[in-house]
Order: structure tokens, then C-alpha cells, then sequence
């Protein structure tokens, strides 16, 4: 929509283009809510007005049922938190019969989120979604810390190229690839992602981390390693979009202990397309709905009224 | 999220009224908490959070200890907490005046409509802190008083009063003793238990089951809060007697209404291939039927 004259004069932050584009995907505004922090939506029906996110991505599907690790599957630190939940969920069948249905009533974009063990079973999931209504787009959580089972696809350029193309093969919908931090470089994996065929990336997952209890000389987490999150990895994620986007052709959607409008807006400048609110769904659970309402005011701030217009607008110094 | 009294759980900010010491490391923490206070249960959970802090980060989960109407309507949440951790230290320095961001009501409740048989006699036991849930529902299960009602009907849930209601409260050492007055005024039988000795009968709580189920009038069901080993303990002891049991799980929680995956328990189930799955203690409890739960796997 256009930013007229007559709505400046009015002070009017009304009329303001939210919209963005992830490749083919199309979202009302920029703030999704990540997977692993929001459930299946229907937990936080009370805290959240649905139409007004940009888009939901749930919790992480696997092919099997899986139980996940075994308790304490959290620990706080200082100003973020340790998971290792080791992607506890009922399995696709389970979703497609039992979730699905209640996500795609909801009035706005939701994003599926897959793991596999083996890259025979990303394209199994993809092609199981493919042919499900309601799922406007697939991310490929490449990188959960948590499942020692499983491969860690996202560390190395090749095994990323490699389960993002045969992905591709089985999908017209937008396809994401989640990548993590706890790499060297994130942008050959990120360039990988591209040339295997990714219309988006999503970056970072949680990184890797511990907490110990020194009296008792033991790893507080079940799982001895979890993934750090919130306020703490703000400044690793930011500085992980900055570089990438520099590098990489991609849309990219920021996640990583964003806790305010100021964050959101820092992502949207560092070359971030959207962002995805994480851990403070789970300490602030009205948030992301408040962060749609206070972005055009954030706008109006820098006298701008389109977040089009801002993203990737990073000066240098 | 659906809370047993038919009200979505829903996100308050409400300013401390006051943060009254009232036992060795232990505070009630009363909180102006209007919305909230008009939809909780006893047995519910608020998840409590000072505002405006990233550290510590988390919100931590608190039972419902009572409510406190103004001129008939509720309007604050009372909670009592024992000073456990970086969270409880934080709130205990809370004087009156600040924010605090709370979300609840959530979870379940203890079975308010027991069978005629079930309510011949409930035994209610508390271990330490485990012992917050209580007051409110004594008041509620012998009609002193409501919770939940709804504002427009006037509703409220059903409850089954049982014939004898008779608490055992266990704590460490008599300095620990928390809101025994206020439960002394509803007039149920008390019995107290001190590892030590410093107050009532020494040992563990559990003896009041054990020794309750020997007489005349013995127990027929069992409600019980407290650390997971007294837990497990009242369950086994419940089971040998055939009384049907009743725990409410603490367990550590990111979130409190289902998202985060972190406070699950193990649960029996035939249909899955270890025999028990996890269950979200914040969404599918705190409260399950002892029987229900895969102690081995705790």
C-alpha cells in the first residue's frame, strides 16, 4: 500500500506494507514463530491471535514416533536456556491425521517442519507433506543438536546439497533449509543449501552447549549436551545473518533470542527477510503477536513504511 | 488451552501486593491478579515471571494456594514458594509495587467429584512445599468457599464433599512448617511429621498412611504433592492397600502450557513400544492417577 502524504500528516502508522516474500512464499509480515517453541499451536490459542502472525512453524516431524531424551531435558543459564528434548513427537502419521487438521484452519501460513535420520527419509517426509492441504512450505531442520542417532546433515556443504536436492525433487512448495551455527563458516553450508535447490534459509538453530553441577561432577542435561537459546545467542545469530546474507542469493528468516521489537528490526537491517520468535514464546507467550503490532511504529521510527524497504539495508562503518 | 473449568488460560500482569516470610525460606506471595484469580482452581498452576528481566530468564510454575476476593470478587492470587533456586531467590526480594508477568490458569486438578465410596475418607498428604495445593482445595471440597465461577451464570464446577477429610504434612524440621493455621481453620484433622522430630510425629509423611489404614475409618483415597520419592513411596503404599491414589508432579518447566516439550513424565501406554511414553506434566497433569505412572522409568 501506498505511504501517502495525508496518512503522515494524520501521524497515521496505519497504512504500512508488512509483506514479505520467502522465494514463493508470500507472508502477510515478517514474524513467524520457530519450530520446537510453539507446540502445534493449539497450546497457545489463549495467548496468541493466530491471523495476526506471519506464520507458524510447528514442532520438528520425524518419520517414526520418537520418545526423546530423557529428564532434565532443559536447564536455564544466564539470560538463555539449554534443550535437549531430543525432537519427542508422535511421527507423521500421527501428524498429518492429529495436527494438521487443527493448523490448517488457522488463518495464517504454516511452515512443516521435518528431520530424518537417513537422506532417503527427508525425501520421505517432503513427499508425505507434498501431497498434505494446509502446508504453505517445508524447513528442513538440518541441525538438531539433540539426536545422537541421527546426522548432524548441516556441517558439512555436501551432505547439505545433497539432502536438499533429492528434497527438492519430491516438492513444488517452498523448500527452507534451518541450518546451525556450530560450524566454522555457515556460508558454503548456506551456498550448498542454494545449489541444492532451497528457496529460503533459516538461520540458526540452537547452539551447542553444557551445564554442570560441579558438586555432583555431572552434565546437569539427560543428554549431557543441549542447545543454547534465547537473549544469550542474539549476537551469534545476528552476526550469522550479516555474513550470510553478504554471501549467499537467498531469503533468509532470523531466529535467535529475539525478545523485542528492536531485535526484530536489527535482523530485518542485517539482510533478514522475516524472523522467527523461539525461546520467548516460551517466558513471553503473548509476544509474537505484540511484535506485529509494534512493527509499523518501529517503521514509522526510521520514517519508512514498508519492511521491504529495510531489509539487507545494513550499512558499513 | 482448555482448563478444566472450561477457561482458556490467558496472560496477566499484576503488580505485587505483598511477599510475607512465613516459615524458614518460605513466602506467600500475594499478587493483584483479577483475571486470572476469577479463573484458577485449586490444583491449577500459574507460571510466575518478574517483568523486564532476561536473568534469570524462565518463569517458574506455582500451584494455587488461594484466592482473595474484594467485596465478593476475586481479585489477587496468593502463591507460597520455598526459596529453591535463582528464580525463587529473585522473587523473595520482591517487596510490593513491582510487575510481575504471570500466565495460568494451567494444568488439571485432583478429581473433585470422588465417588461415594472414594469420599469416605480422603487422606490428603504433603511433603514440604508440596503442600500449596491444599488449603484452597479443603476449602473447595468442603464448601467454604468457590473457585472458578463463572461471572456471568454464576457456575461453578461440581464438587463431591467427602464424608472425612484428614491431612498429613511432612516437612524436614518443624522451622519449615508452613500455613499450618490456615489449615487448622478449615477444621480437618491435621497430623504433622518432622524428620527430626522438632514437631508432631517423627519420620516421613507416608507413616500417616500406614498408620490411617489400620484403624476403623481407613483411608479411601489418597491425594498427594511432594518431592518425587514420597511420591513413588505413597503410590507403592497406596497400591498394597488397593486405596485409590492421586499425585501431582513438579517438575522442572520452560513454558507451562505445552510448547517447550521440557517437564514430561513417564506414563503407561500399551500402544507404544517401550510399554510408557512421555506426557507433558503442564498440559496432560500435574495431577495423574498414581497407578498411571511408569515409576521405574522416573
Amino acid at each position: 500500500m501506498p505511504w501517502t502524504p495525508a496518512a503522515r500528516r494524520g501521524g497515521s502508522i496505519s497504512i504500512m506494507d508488512l509483506e514479505v516474500s520467502i522465494g514463493r512464499l508470500t507472508l502477510p509480515n515478517p514474524i513467524l514463530v520457530a519450530s520446537g517453541t510453539f507446540g502445534y499451536a493449539k497450546e497457545s490459542a489463549g495467548f496468541v491471535d493466530f491471523s495476526k502472525l506471519g506464520g507458524i512453524v510447528p514442532k520438528t516431524v520425524t518419520w517414526e514416533p520418537r520418545i526423546g531424551n530423557r529428564t532434565p531435558r532443559i536447564v536455564e543459564t544466564a539470560s538463555g536456556m539449554l534443550n535437549a528434548i531430543g525432537l519427542d513427537n508422535d511421527g507423521i502419521d500421527h501428524f498429518l491425521r492429529v495436527h494438521l487438521p487443527y493448523l490448517r484452519k488457522l488463518p495464517t501460513s504454516i511452515i512443516a517442519n521435518v528431520a530424518g535420520r537417513t537422506v532417503e527419509e527427508y525425501a520421505a517426509l517432503v513427499t508425505r507433506l507434498n501431497g498434505a492441504e494446509g502446508v504453505d512450505a517445508i524447513e528442513l531442520n538440518l541441525s538438531c543438536p539433540n539426536v545422537s542417532c541421527g546426522i548432524d546433515f548441516a556441517i558439512n556443504p555436501e551432505s547439505t546439497e545433497r539432502v536438499i536436492s533429492l528434497a527438492r525433487r519430491e516438492t513444488d512448495k517452498p523448500l527452507l533449509a534451518k541450518l546451525t551455527p556450530n560450524v566454522t563458516s555457515v556460508a558454503p553450508i548456506a551456498q550448498a543449501a542454494a545449489a541444492g535447490g532451497a528457496d529460503g534459509l533459516t538461520l540458526i538453530n540452537t547452539v551447542v552447549g553444557t551445564a554442570i553441577d560441579w558438586r555432583r561432577r555431572r552434565p546437569i542435561l539427560a543428554n549431557r549436551i543441549g542447545g543454547l537459546s534465547g537473549p544469550a545467542i542474539k549476537p551469534i545469530a545476528l552476526r550469522i545473518v550479516m555474513e550470510t546474507a553478504a554471501k549467499v542469493d537467498l531469503p533468509i528468516i532470523g531466529v535467535g533470542g529475539i525478545g523485542s521489537i528492536d531485535d526484530v528490526m536489527e535482523f530485518l537491517v542485517a539482510g533478514a527477510t522475516a524472523v522467527q520468535i523461539g525461546t520467548a514464546n516460551f517466558y513471553d507467550p503473548g509476544l509474537a503477536t505484540r511484535l506485529v503490532d509494534e512493527l509499523p511504529g518501529a517503521l514509522a521510527a526510521i520514517e519508512e513504511n514498508s519492511v521491504r524497504r529495510i531489509i539487507g539495508t545494513l550499512e558499513r562503518n | 488451552m482448555i482448563s478444566q473449568a472450561g477457561d482458556v488460560a490467558i496472560q496477566e500482569s499484576g503488580v505485587v501486593m505483598e511477599n510475607v516470610r512465613i516459615a524458614r525460606g518460605t513466602y506467600r506471595l500475594r499478587i493483584d491478579l483479577p483475571n486470572i484469580a476469577a479463573r484458577i482452581l485449586p490444583g491449577q498452576f500459574v507460571m510466575v515471571r518478574i517483568a523486564g528481566r532476561t536473568d534469570p530468564l524462565l518463569a517458574r510454575p506455582f500451584a494455587l494456594y488461594d484466592t482473595v476476593d474484594e467485596a465478593g470478587t476475586p481479585r489477587a492470587v496468593d502463591i507460597v514458594y520455598l526459596v529453591m533456586g535463582r528464580g525463587t531467590q529473585a522473587l523473595s526480594a520482591l517487596s510490593g509495587g513491582e510487575t510481575l508477568e504471570l500466565w495460568g490458569p494451567l494444568g488439571n486438578t485432583f478429581p473433585p467429584e470422588l465417588t461415594e465410596d472414594q469420599g469416605r475418607h480422603l487422606l490428603i498428604l504433603a511433603g514440604g512445599i508440596g503442600q500449596t495445593p491444599f488449603v484452597a482445595l479443603i476449602k473447595e471440597l468442603l464448601g467454604l468457599r468457590r473457585y472458578g465461577i463463572h461471572q456471568e451464570t454464576g457456575a461453578g464446577r461440581v464438587v463431591n464433599r467427602p464424608r472425612k477429610i484428614t491431612v498429613g504434612y511432612g516437612v524436614r524440621s518443624a522451622e519449615f512448617l508452613a500455613g499450618v493455621d490456615d489449615f487448622r481453620a478449615t477444621g480437618i484433622d491435621l497430623h504433622i511429621t518432622t524428620e527430626d522430630g522438632s514437631a508432631g510425629q517423627r519420620g516421613f509423611v507416608t507413616r500417616v498412611l500406614d498408620e490411617a489404614s489400620t484403624t476403623s475409618d481407613p483411608p479411601t483415597a489418597v491425594f498427594a504433592c511432594g518431592p518425587e520419592p514420597m511420591l513413588g513411596a505413597v503410590s507403592t503404599l497406596a497400591s498394597e492397600k488397593g486405596i485409590p491414589c492421586w499425585v501431582s508432579l513438579e517438575t522442572k518447566m520452560a513454558c507451562g502450557y505445552g510448547v517447550c516439550f521440557s517437564c514430561v513424565c513417564p506414563v503407561n501406554d500399551v500402544a507404544s513400544e517401550q510399554g510408557w511414553d512421555f506426557r507433558r506434566v503442564c498440559i496432560e497433569g500435574p495431577v495423574f492417577p498414581a497407578e498411571t505412572i511408569s515409576w521405574p522409568n522416573m
